[in-house]
């Protein structure tokens, strides 16, 4: 039981939009498809609304084929980006908007549309006008109405972006518990990696019209598979073979990634017997080696350290809080480094 | 920021320019037509006049409903829909409504009159006045209705279709509900122009029992001399206009709904909209453009058939025996010297206006700018005639009125484009040393251009094909070219039927060839 997307393509002219998606998505289950703006989420989005008709592929639900549905009726929810409200009816006319289309008794529409604006938090507002909402209402009232008819697939197309950053942080959480309480499944398009992480319990990243990887958001996190990615997921310590061919215990690979958020800062010097070894420890799969501090700045309060790695031949960016280190540091300085033999990923692609 | 000077002294120019030219004369009419008891009297009592009242508003609300049938289709598949042509013919579907009357008429003429193409004479048929009315206003309901769909419509029903309501639905439920504002703005307007319609009438129905209030005004100040019956009759017009123009403004103000934003690229029609949108194009081209074509092919008709050929031209380039009856480079040279001059002044007026309400503390002014557009011609130039007899016989009486028909439209350009000024610009010119003159001058002015250009033309296309003012005042060296032709048409033989055949398309190719530049500039806001 499930949305299936098959080798799905849509070019514009010379630009190819959607290059050959295939995703899957079972029941309950909610994805984010991560990518930055132009790579083509937003249209995949349309394509499985419906929105839009593919040059090629297939879309399936349930095992049906639905690629010539009209979006009419297929029972995909969207909320919009802009949310596109219809300004011409209040906030309950435009939750039962799709109800009134399913032939919906009165009463009973009534009754859902309450239901909905408790579940969204908007009990109270049946009879306002759309325009004198605030923008977090406006979104809410566009998720009370794409969920009202209890679509098949609930499909979101940035919902957030048009809020401010407070906002959108509250709305991010609530969005988060109320998409994991519904029987529903989604699909959550968006460039914001922390709203991708949030939300997605798979998360499919996506570039230039393909998927690039998809995995649940621990794998996607942790593993990514290319260098591109890994600059995209915010990893900063990225190498060449010929960078890393002098660091004995970093992966033979075309392209390395180090992570910084795995390394451990050790004061130099006489360590306390016992506590993490300075040097390599082939043992429990560390490795440790001395850093000099070539640039150190405060973020707030985090610190962001550019580090020469001398005995490895390397550079290293690091952030982290103050409490991270063993000392503030300074220009110059020396620092030890404990590298766990996990934080080293040899990636499949540049 | 504080209002400056500049602003207070270009609203005192303005409003005392309207008051003069504009107030001034209506107020006479008011004073004559109270005045005249016994012209009251026998107006109110004579069953004429009623029925006269009820013939205006029963064919206006006719052609305003027909037009609405023909042109919301239009307007509601062209705001959906992209496909091959459509700018092309959103330009050619304004034509007519740039078009001097005289042209719809004298087209009309071509297919149904006496010597018309089609052999079927239809003139002094209210189906003929119908038939004008709708070509006159298609434009209207499509342009107002369908610009204002067209920014959000198409996004609304994608949103609309993802929850379960496809294209009729989606039609029903969005589009004509979001559409409503504006298409009673577009009815209210069209309305408006078949209540006061002259032209048109004077040209193709000139029988009595199709003459409207507008012509049958003409006809007692020009033909009876019934000064004081016509006042009341002005009096008696004013009332329904200025109710209507009252409810127009209302409608109007509604269209600043808040749309979402715009899709990014519309959708090409499929099965039955398709075939609707070709049956609509088809239906309204054919209207559109055949009486356009009938008069060109009419005007280029030689002696014996020949085709094509100038000699009706040359008929009506030469001198007449006949006195009063302008030749082709009189009427022409009235015309570009009237068009110039009226230009400048409503420019001038027009610009001080917007300045003022967009500057200024003047935003009383904002709702006075629409009075002249509910005014009709006949009314202004019989205004004029009670309340300056003196600028009958001179040469600015006809500019003047020009301007001030014009002005609405000019006004109407240059207020957006004047509120779209960032007013960080003046302060910022303002610490840089320039004062508000210097700032009007310099940085202002240079990014009103396009603007400015969209109301010179307006006001120039205007002025070329103004009618029923021109009429009144015009004595016979002051001849327009819309006054040649319609002086034409009332002389037997084929001649003259050409001849004014011709001066129609010399007319209808200034006012298109002004109108072009116009299509590629700015809007108005309308």
């Amino acid at each position: 039981m499930s949305l299936r997307l098959d080798e799905l393509r849509k070019h514009y002219g010379a630009t190819r939009a959607v290059d050959g998606v295939s995703l899957d998505l079972g029941e309950r289950e909610t994805l984010a498809l991560l990518g930055p703006s132009g790579c083509g989420k937003s249209t995949l989005l349309r394509l499985m609304a419906g929105l839009e008709a593919p040059d090629a592929g297939r879309v399936s639900l349930d095992g049906a084929d639905i690629t010539a549905l009209p979006p009419q009726r297929r029972r995909f929810g969207m909320v919009f980006q802009d949310y596109a409200l219809f300004p011409h009816l209040n906030v309950a006319q435009n939750v039962a908007f799709g109800l009134v289309e399913l032939g919906w008794s009165r009463d009973d529409q009534r009754r859902r549309v309450r239901e909905l604006l408790d579940l969204v938090g908007l009990e109270g507002l049946e009879q306002r006008r759309v325009q004198q909402l605030s923008g977090g209402q406006q979104q809410r009232v566009a998720l009370a109405r794409a969920l009202a008819p209890r679509p098949e697939v609930l499909l979101l197309d940035e919902p957030l972006s048009n809020l401010d950053q407070t906002l959108r942080e509250a709305l991010k959480e609530e969005l988060r518990g109320l998409l994991s309480s519904l029987p529903v499944r989604a699909v959550y398009v968006t460039h914001d990696q922390s709203e991708a992480f949030a939300i997605g319990r798979r998360v499919a990243i996506m570039r230039a019209g393909r998927i690039t990887q998809a995995g649940t958001r621990e794998q996607v996190l942790e593993r990514p598979r290319s260098g591109w990615l890994a600059r995209f997921l915010g990893h900063r310590n990225l190498y060449g073979r010929e960078a890393v061919a002098a660091v004995p215990v970093a992966p033979r690979a075309d392209t390395v990634l180090l992570r910084a958020d795995l390394i451990t800062i050790l004061p130099v010097g006489p360590t306390p017997a016992g506590s993490a070894p300075a040097a390599d420890d082939p043992r429990d799969g560390r490795a440790g080696t001395r850093a000099t501090v070539r640039r150190a700045r405060r973020d707030g309060l985090r610190w962001q350290l550019d580090l020469t790695l001398p005995a490895w031949g390397i550079e290293l960016a690091w952030e982290g809080y103050a409490r991270e280190l063993p000392e503030a540091p300074l220009e110059g300085s020396q620092l030890a480094l404990s590298v766990p033999a996990e934080a080293w990923l040899a990636l499949e692609e540049p | 920021m504080r209002p400056s000077w500049v602003s207070t002294l270009l609203g005192v120019a303005a409003s005392a320019f309207l008051a003069v030219f504009f107030l001034l004369p209506l107020g006479v009419i008011l004073q004559r037509s109270f005045a005249d008891a016994g012209a009251l009297a026998h107006v109110a009592s004579n069953p004429f006049y009623w029925q006269r009242l009820g013939f205006t508003t029963g064919q206006a609300l006719l052609s305003t409903l027909l037009t609405v049938a023909v042109g919301l289709p239009g307007a509601l598949l062209f705001a959906r829909y992209a496909f091959a042509g459509k700018r092309l013919l959103t330009a050619a579907f304004t034509i007519p409504f740039v078009m001097p009357t005289v042209v719809a008429g004298i087209g009309f003429l071509a297919l149904f009159g006496r010597r018309g193409l089609l052999g079927l004479d239809l003139r002094n048929t209210l189906l003929l006045v119908l038939l004008a009315h709708v070509f006159y206003n298609y434009a209207i309901v499509v342009r107002v209705v369908g610009s204002f769909l067209e920014g959000a419509a198409p996004r609304l029903l994608e949103a609309a279709s993802t929850l379960g309501a496809g294209a009729w639905r989606g039609t029903l439920r969005v589009s004509l509900p979001l559409a409503r504002p504006a298409l009673f703005a577009a009815a209210t307007l069209v309305f408006l122009f078949c209540f006061t319609s002259f032209g048109v009438i004077l040209i193709l129905a000139p029988a009595p029992r199709l003459a409207t209030l507008e012509v049958e005004i003409y006809q007692l100040t020009a033909h009876l001399l019934e000064l004081g019956q016509a006042a009341v009759l002005v009096l008696a017009q004013l009332i329904v206009v200025g109710a209507v123009t009252l409810v127009y403004t209302r409608m109007q103000s509604r269209l600043s709904l808040a749309l979402p934003t715009p899709a990014r690229a519309l959708p090409r029609p499929q099965g039955a909209a398709r075939a609707v949108l070709g049956l609509n194009t088809a239906v309204a081209a054919l209207l559109i453009l055949s009486p356009l074509a009938a008069l060109a092919v009419q005007a280029l008709q030689g002696p014996g058939g020949r085709f094509p050929s100038l000699a009706n031209l040359g008929f009506a380039a030469r001198p007449s025996a006949v006195i009063g009856f302008a030749s082709l480079g009189l009427a022409l040279r009235n015309s570009l010297l009237f068009a110039t001059l009226s230009t400048l002044v409503a420019l001038a007026v027009g610009f001080a206006f917007a300045y003022a309400v967009a500057r200024g503390r003047w935003r009383i002014l904002d709702q006075l700018s629409l009075l002249p557009l509910a005014t009709s011609p006949i009314t202004l130039g019989f205004g004029y005639l009670l309340a300056f007899p003196a600028l009958v016989a001179h040469p600015w009486g006809i500019p003047l009125a020009h301007a001030l028909i014009a002005f609405p439209f000019v006004a109407r350009s240059l207020l957006p484009a004047l509120r779209g000024l960032d007013p960080g610009h003046g302060a910022a010119a303002a610490t840089l040393g320039a004062g508000p003159w210097r700032t009007l001058w310099r940085v202002e002015l240079p990014q009103l251009g396009p603007a400015l250009l969209t109301a010179a033309s307006f006001a120039f296309a205007v002025s070329m094909g103004e009618f029923g003012a021109t009429l009144l005042l015009a004595r016979p060296e002051y001849a327009t070219l819309p006054v040649a032709i319609y002086d034409r048409l009332g002389r037997p033989g084929a001649q003259h039927h050409g001849a004014a055949m011709a001066l129609a398309l010399l007319l209808m190719l200034v006012t298109g060839a002004v109108m072009m530049l116009l299509q590629r500039r700015g809007r108005s806001e309308f």
